[in-house]
């Protein structure tokens, strides 16, 4: 036994000794930050990045200029957009500047109104809108699917029938945790539809895709702006306008939502202690806005011409130096 | 046909030749089944509102007061904060002292781990494929994987080798923990990882707790396992020398457990790798993250590649640890070794750690600081090669068999829309009495019991209707799998190239994360429930071959050779001589295949399965934590029913061949590649 601990010791001094060595050969990077425009240096910042590629490009241009032009150190971190508002909160994240207001009504309440942990700083600029979707191609065959009253036939409804709809007609959702209303609107005017869970957003896009190259139907829940609207054609179906009193019954969640998505206003949010910690950052990332049509110029540079998100970011700020400049004041 | 199983085992009950104490065993559970019936059909055909654990809302009621007051409770701030910095703190140097390794050092640290436990083979194995990590250009990611999987890993060994030992010791203690541990090894992840968000706060703390949590079960079982497979006459020459308590265990038990120890450890880390996707979900980085970019841009070839990276990490770190050498005894002759040896073997040590810092040394001198990436091989191109063509060729047009998704329509009409349509439209009481006495008949009235009371819990977390949505979704799968496994299981047992050839496939099937071939499985299958089934048989035939293949493999030479000595043909062998003795290898099979269907639930709710999985997908996605536990519990429930009875059926065999079921049921558990 006692053999063994001295061997089981040898090797943990052995360990040490790495241990030493690896603290010795560290690489004593720091003081050697890099040269940059402006004077002193700001904490450093953390943006969240969540999975889709706007979410990348927001927060590439954030990042660049920040470490550019404010000399603030970024780090980009790579979460689930859930995840993202327990960050916030204990300032582990400083700001996300991509949020779809429609899948966050309860983190708003929870820490934007009550924890008042997290603060909203502002719109991000570029407006979405969910909707029901068929493959443009489509249309051509059915033109009455071009609104929703087209699907009350239900020999028509029909076209979009699966094995896993049986009689009545497929309309697919993709990932869960999305904002839908599309049970009730099914309900409420009488489709005769088979709302169907693809389970997550690529279970959607593989389906969309697959529907586009066979040319076979496909009816769904999906939106814009989506880099998916670039690549394959799809239409946006009428449905029912937009009245107060869907509204309504939307925030009263009574089951009798019956007309189209409303427009969902992207924003910002930030941590509540990034003010005291970063001033001159949080006053960017309050200023940034892109319109849809940048957002979308960025992202076609990541998605089409394969650069990555941080290139993309650089090039489109060298190219629009007033914009960046009216963020800065 | 997918119940038909179990159904037969109570005919064969029923009708084997009974005795007249058998009938006499026959009336009590009888009555009580009968009783459970008349019982049900007074409440209702549906599962009564009263019967409701109101889990969800107390669970969303405990999330929601997290918080909003974590932050200034002492818990929060005097114990799980620090918690979260030490972590991080051990994650960052970690990862800083590999990088100051660089990759030569990293790679000559591989080398002396696996000489030091398997020998040259171990190490030289090691290497070249942690290389090919390198290879596809996820050097530094893979870095990041490890410091996470490693820090998670010693930390899991901390709490589960000591948990083990008293599990081992106490049979109390075992008892307690194995409620415990079922509910850790099938509780789906989505439905703690963001609580644990909350308590830790994101990236590395959640993220390695989650590992935790999830890798700590095959530790204590092992060991455990270990603890108790010690001789009986040891440990009582141990006491008639006059060990005391502690002696015996740290001197006799430990010791020759050794070897159970080690598999722990080796499964731990095997567990571990299992999560890194889902660790990426909450911000930790690494090669999770890149699968995860790579299924949101539904790029087959950009997500295999990171997944192939995992594959290969995990496959070098099993090859490295698993200890192939023979070990040596504890009391083998170091003890007695003259003198002079003694300086070598103090060099030894010395010179190991001499030679990693002067290759990590030169390798600083060379600047050798990322993998080369004139070496690189972009495998992500050809796979969406291969992925485009097997998508236009099998989806439809093939001769005769149709395509894959008419498949896919196929086995939805025929198997999982009447499998779901009998267990929904059911009375529940019928399904808690079938059950129940599906227990009894395997197992006895107390399994009977644990099964009934079960599937009345399903009906309290008020999932009933989800819960049989999900059961015929398993049983299919679980039916489907076996179909594949055992052939190819029997297959590999009677040809070594077979095995040869299956054996790679097996390790990347069960280590690959499901998430690579989501999208694959989406486009040859409809979007639905086959997409969910196919996944889960990919999940779940390695261990099914596997194990057929051992039990066949097990069957002694003596009977095989009197059978072909009394003229027996090689079929006449199988189905005669090996089918039969290898019976219990193969209940373990079914077992294992059961348990490994329902782990991936949640992976196939992500692709249309519906179910159980979707309510716990809501627990990460829609912040519903309560529905998201009900859902998870219902999936533990419906574990530990499949599990005892499965067990059940191999112990019933087992007690033929006089073996240990549980010993090889876990040492088989989890992606270990250790059969």
């Amino acid at each position: 036994m006692k053999k063994r601990t001295t061997r089981t010791a040898r090797w943990l001094l052995a360990g040490a000794l790495v241990a030493v060595a690896a603290g010795c050969g560290s690489d004593a990077k720091k003081g050697a930050s890099p040269a940059t425009d402006s004077g002193a240096a700001g904490a450093p910042i953390t943006l969240a990045v969540n999975p889709w590629t706007g979410s990348a490009v927001n927060a590439n241009v954030a990042k660049v200029i920040l470490e550019t032009k404010l000399n603030t150190k970024t780090t980009l971190l790579d979460i689930d957009e859930n995840a993202t508002w327990p960050g916030l909160d204990k300032g582990s994240i400083d700001a996300v500047l991509e949020v779809w207001p429609s899948g966050h009504a309860a983190d708003v309440t929870t820490y934007i109104d009550q924890k008042k942990s997290v603060v909203k700083i502002g719109l991000l600029g570029p407006d979405a809108k969910i909707g029901w979707y068929v493959p443009t191609a489509l249309l051509k065959d059915h033109p009455t699917l071009a609104t929703w009253e087209g699907f009350k036939d239900p020999a028509t409804a029909k076209l979009f029938a699966t094995a896993e709809s049986g009689d009545k007609g497929q309309f697919l959702m993709g990932d869960p945790s999305y904002v839908s209303y599309d049970e009730q609107i099914i309900k409420n005017l009488n489709l005769p539809l088979k709302f169907v869970v693809a389970g997550s957003e690529a279970a959607l896009i593989t389906a969309i895709q697959k529907a586009t190259t066979d040319g076979t139907p496909l009816l769904m829940q999906f939106w814009q702006p989506h880099w998916l609207q670039s690549k394959v054609k799809l239409t946006q179906i009428k449905l029912p306008d937009v009245t107060d009193a869907c509204l309504a019954s939307a925030a009263a969640k009574d089951g009798k939502f019956a007309c189209d998505y409303p427009v969902d206003h992207l924003f910002k949010a930030a941590s509540a202690k990034l003010e005291a910690k970063n001033a001159k950052a949080f006053a960017l990332l309050s200023k940034i806005q892109l319109t849809t049509d940048q957002q979308n110029e960025i992202a076609s540079m990541v998605d089409g011409d394969k650069m990555t998100p941080e290139a993309a970011a650089t090039k489109w700020i060298a190219a629009n130096p007033a914009i960046v400049a009216a963020w800065l004041k | 046909m997918v119940i038909a199983a179990p159904i037969t085992g109570i005919a064969e009950t029923a009708t084997s030749p009974i005795t007249d104490k058998r009938w006499h065993r026959l009336v009590v559970p009888g009555v009580v089944i009968i009783a459970i019936i008349a019982v049900g059909y007074a409440i209702g055909h549906e599962v009564p509102t009263w019967l409701d654990a109101h889990v969800k809302a107390k669970v969303d009621q405990a999330y929601q007061w997290t918080v909003l007051h974590g932050d200034t409770n002492w818990l929060f701030t005097d114990v799980f904060d620090p918690i979260g910095h030490a972590i991080s703190w051990s994650t960052d140097h970690l990862l800083s002292l590999l990088r100051t390794l660089r990759w030569p050092g990293v790679l000559v640290l591989t080398a002396l781990i696996g000489y030091r436990t398997g020998g040259q083979r171990a190490a030289l194995t090691g290497v070249i494929v942690l290389s090919g990590c390198g290879l596809l250009g996820f050097w530094d990611h893979t870095m990041i994987t490890l410091s996470l999987m490693l820090v998670s890993v010693v930390i899991a060994l901390a709490v589960g080798i000591p948990l083990g030992i008293w599990a081992g010791l106490s049979d109390r203690a075992e008892k307690v923990m194995r409620g415990i541990l079922d509910t850790a090894q099938v509780m789906p992840l989505y439905v703690y990882i963001l609580p644990l968000v909350v308590v830790f706060g994101i990236g590395a703390p959640a993220a390695v707790i989650a590992t935790i949590i999830y890798a700590v079960p095959p530790a204590v079982r092992i060991t455990s396992l270990g603890i108790r497979g010690v001789a009986g006459t040891s440990t009582e020459v141990g006491s008639s020398f006059g060990c005391t308590g502690p002696q015996l265990l740290l001197k006799i038990r430990l010791p020759l457990a050794r070897r159970a120890v080690l598999l722990g450890v080796n499964q731990v880390i095997m567990m571990a790798f299992g999560i890194v996707v889902y660790a990426s979900l909450i911000g930790a980085a690494g090669l999770g993250n890149d699968v995860l970019t790579g299924l949101q841009k539904v790029d087959v070839g950009r997500a295999f590649a990171p997944g192939l990276a995992i594959v290969f990490a995990a496959i070098a770190i099993d090859r490295i640890t698993t200890g192939q050498r023979p070990q040596r005894i504890v009391s083998d002759t170091v003890a007695s070794r003259p003198g002079a040896l003694l300086g070598r073997r103090f060099m030894m040590p010395l010179l190991a750690v001499g030679s990693l810092i002067a290759v990590a040394v030169v390798a600083k001198l060379l600047k050798a600081d990322h993998f080369p990436s004139s070496l690189t091989v972009d495998v992500s191109k050809p796979v969406n090669d291969a992925a485009d063509w097997v998508g236009r060729h099998f989806r439809k047009g093939v001769p005769i068999v149709g395509g894959t998704e008419s498949f896919s329509d196929f086995v939805v009409i025929n198997f999982l829309t009447p499998a779901r349509d009998l267990l929904q439209h059911a009375a529940w009481y019928i399904i808690v009495a079938a059950v129940a006495a599906i227990g009894w008949a395997s197992g006895g009235w107390r399994l009977g019991l644990v099964c009934g009371a079960s599937f009345v819990g399903i009906g309290a977390l008020r999932v009933w209707d989800l819960a049989m949505d999900t059961l015929s979704q398993v049983l299919v799968a679980v039916v489907i799998s076996l179909l594949v496994a055992i052939p190819l299981g029997i297959w590999a047992a009677r040809s070594i190239t077979v095995e040869r050839i299956l054996r790679p496939l097996l390790d990347v099937a069960q280590v690959m994360p499901a998430f690579v071939y989501l999208v694959p499985v989406i486009f040859l299958f409809n979007v639905g429930r086959v997409p969910g089934v196919v996944a889960s048989v990919i999940y779940a035939i390695p261990p099914g071959i596997r194990l057929t293949t051992l039990g066949l493999r097990q069957v002694p030479e003596a009977p095989r050779e009197a059978a072909i000595s009394f003229g027996a043909t090689p079929r006449q062998e199988l189905l005669k001589v090996q089918l039969p003795l290898a019976t219990r290898a193969m209940m373990l099979a079914v077992n294992q295949t059961i348990i490994m269907c329902l782990s991936i639930v949640v992976v196939a709710a992500l692709i249309g399965a519906g179910g159980l999985g979707l309510e716990t997908v809501y627990g990460l996605t829609k912040k519903q934590i309560g529905q998201g536990t009900a859902g998870g519990l219902a999936i533990v429930l419906l574990a530990i029913v499949l599990d005892r009875i499965t067990q059940a059926w191999g112990s019933r065999s087992n007690r033929r061949a006089g073996a240990q079921t549980w010993a090889q049921r876990r040492f088989s558990r989890g992606p270990g590649l250790t059969l």
